[in-house]
């Protein structure tokens, strides 16, 4: 087989940060032989793939516009586009898309800002690696498990944060977990507690990333710390910030466990998102069908943000590959 | 940051911000750590123990926490009683073995999509990026029908194939982008010399062995953490840790002793595996888009 260097098309140049690239299309794998035997490679992955996310996507539009009937024997019922329709006059599907974003929301502003304060005194400091360690581990505990964990320190009668709480003077009656404001509050705290060392971390790496000469430059014309990090660093961390934003976003609604585990939704629907309202009416109530409309416009979301985040992964001025050096 | 460079003179006002900074550390510090630290003393305390606190705002009384005979008793019970060895396996089983067929199929997919140029490549991409990102609840959805029909709710084989459809789509996702920073030029090489497609593939697998492994280990704690795809579609034969725990909680009186416990069970060999892959942690969780 003739190894050929010449390319089909003209090679992309992109000038990046005064560094030239030429994107190579190797002919050695742009054969038809070669791509014959990639073909094959790629098969199984999306042949699997497929019959576990294509096949129920279509068992779910099929769903959606039945009565599913979960009794053996009993056929589904035809209902058209009713389970959609009657969507908007469902309250608490309209209470928990503004749950989620509240929820989002607020778990969001916390986590960046305390995730970038801590990245931005860490860095290039003694004690970077003893928290970057530290970081790791409440990564890395099972949602369900932080739930219980908080659920256990959020007690009325035996908890640590509802005793510290009372103690500060804070909380006045009543449990944490049976006020609708503090239960809010309590969940978002357990996703905060959870995965503001993954914003720090991601800060960190952008942080490493910030051109020195610029920060230097700007130094020399006078800026101080302050207006260094907003002029000059920020500025460079934006794409790891909107990634970071963009994951976490993703998971917020991707996983419930915590919230299920910790109020199931409650105190009257205060911590219900969308995500919780579909289990629900899913494997509580079993309307499969109606389940499905919920799970539908979830999906459309998820798309709608899965349309941003290849962008972060495409735009060659944010130029961040997956895996390359951005 | 560069200021590192610039001479600072002490004043007032920057003595009293450095104090700031690291009262924050030491909050930050303190408000990560406690929660473990409580979780874990807590599964050594037995259940009278656990529920000692001081009197409200008596902050001397801080001490009760560390007031106990330590003992063992929930570890014992969690598996001779609960049967925590069978749960543990089965988490295992499930985990590992969606780690290992999605890293297998997913690192040849990678490949192929790394070194071919087609039409189509993006749409296709940009699926499988969306299936990973689907929420649980809804991928749930219809799963359950489709697994129900099939017989496989309640079953290892079940679980595995539902954990396999957010791990597959993030191991060819993230495998792709370590393909990419391969070489070509290996290859080229490799086939320059009389070498094969195999032989020339072979040539380049020592370059991305370690992160094929990290990612394999980080499916496995995808899997193991998961809890929803667990209940349901696990629910009876296919029991795993989370569920376990899960299900000590009981109407009557919470086991607060053995779900601590069981956390730690849960938690611990998780957590030693992410300080194993530390180097990979990062670009993992943020499907490759930031790199260490």
């Amino acid at each position: 087989m003739a190894v050929n260097a010449t390319h089909r098309e003209p090679p992309e140049q992109t000038a990046y940060r005064g560094v030239r690239r030429v994107d190579y299309v190797p002919q050695l794998f742009n054969n038809q032989p070669a791509r014959f035997y990639l073909m094959w490679m790629l098969l199984p992955a999306v042949l699997l793939l497929a019959a576990i996310s294509l096949y129920p996507f279509v068992w779910l539009i099929y769903m959606s516009l039945h009565e599913v009937q979960l009794a053996p024997g009993k056929s589904d019922l035809w209902v058209g586009v009713d389970n959609f329709t009657r969507l908007f006059s469902d309250k608490n599907f309209a209470r928990g898309w503004v749950t989620l974003f509240k929820y989002s929301a607020l778990c969001l502003a916390v986590e960046i800002t305390l995730g970038v304060l801590v990245a931005i005194i860490l860095n290039n400091s003694r004690l970077e690696k003893l928290f970057i360690t530290i970081f790791l581990m409440p990564m890395m505990m099972a949602p369900v498990v932080a739930g219980f964990l908080y659920m256990f320190l959020y007690n009325g009668t035996f908890g640590w944060y509802f005793w510290l709480l009372r103690s500060l003077g804070v909380l006045d009656g009543g449990t944490i977990l049976g006020n609708k404001t503090w239960a809010m509050a309590a969940v978002v705290a357990t996703d905060v507690w959870q995965w503001t060392p993954l914003i720090a971390l991601i800060t960190l790496a952008g942080l490493k990333r910030v051109p020195q000469e610029q920060l230097e430059a700007n130094m020399v014309d006078g800026a101080g710390p302050l207006r260094n990090f907003f002029s000059v660093a920020l500025p460079n961390l934006y794409p790891f910030l909107l990634i970071a934003i963009l994951l976490r976003f993703m998971d917020n609604f991707r996983f419930i466990d915590t919230i299920l585990i910790m109020t199931g939704g409650g105190p009257a629907n205060a911590t219900k998102i969308l995500p919780t309202y579909l289990f629900d009416v899913s494997f509580k109530f079993f309307e499969l069908g109606r389940g499905a409309a919920i799970a539908f416009t979830l999906l459309l979301l998820t798309i709608l943000l899965g349309l941003f985040l290849t962008k972060m992964f495409e735009d060659p001025a944010r130029k961040i590959k997956p895996g390359g050096e951005g | 940051m560069a200021s590192r460079e610039i001479v600072r003179y002490k004043s007032p006002a920057r003595s009293a911000f450095s104090i700031l900074v690291i009262l924050f550390l030491i909050a930050f510090f303190v408000w990560t750590v406690l929660p473990l630290a409580i979780m874990l003393i807590s599964s050594f305390k037995d259940l009278l123990d656990a529920f000692k606190l001081p009197e409200e705002g008596d902050w001397g009384g801080v001490g009760v926490m560390f007031d106990f005979e330590p003992t063992g008793a929930h570890y014992v019970e969690l598996f001779t009683e609960k049967h925590f060895g069978l749960y543990m396996r089965n988490s295992l089983i499930a985990s590992l073995g969606s780690a290992v067929v999605s890293v297998f199929l997913g690192s040849m997919a990678a490949y192929a999509l790394s070194r071919a140029e087609f039409r189509g490549k993006k749409d296709l991409l940009f699926w499988i990026i969306s299936t990973r990102m689907a929420p649980v609840v809804a991928v749930m959805v219809p799963l359950y029908v489709i697994f129900r029909s099939s017989g496989l709710v309640g079953t290892l084989p079940g679980l595995i194939l539902a954990y396999t459809t957010f791990n597959l789509p993030f191991a060819i996702w993230i495998l792709k982008g370590f393909f990419d920073n391969v070489p070509y030029a290996i290859e080229e090489a490799a086939q320059c010399d009389g070498a094969n497609r195999w032989q020339a593939l072979r040539m380049i697998m020592p370059l991305v062995a370690p992160g094929v492994a990290a990612f394999i280990v980080l499916c496995v704690l995808f899997g193991w953490n998961d809890f929803l795809f667990a209940s349901i579609i696990g629910s009876g034969g296919a029991k795993t840790l989370p569920v376990a725990t899960a299900e000590l909680v009981q109407p009557v009186k919470i086991q607060w002793g053995s779900i601590m416990a069981a956390g730690v069970i849960t938690t611990v060999p998780m957590m030693f595996l992410g300080f194993l892959i530390r180097r990979y942690m990062v670009t993992g969780l943020t499907m490759g888009a930031v790199r260490e």
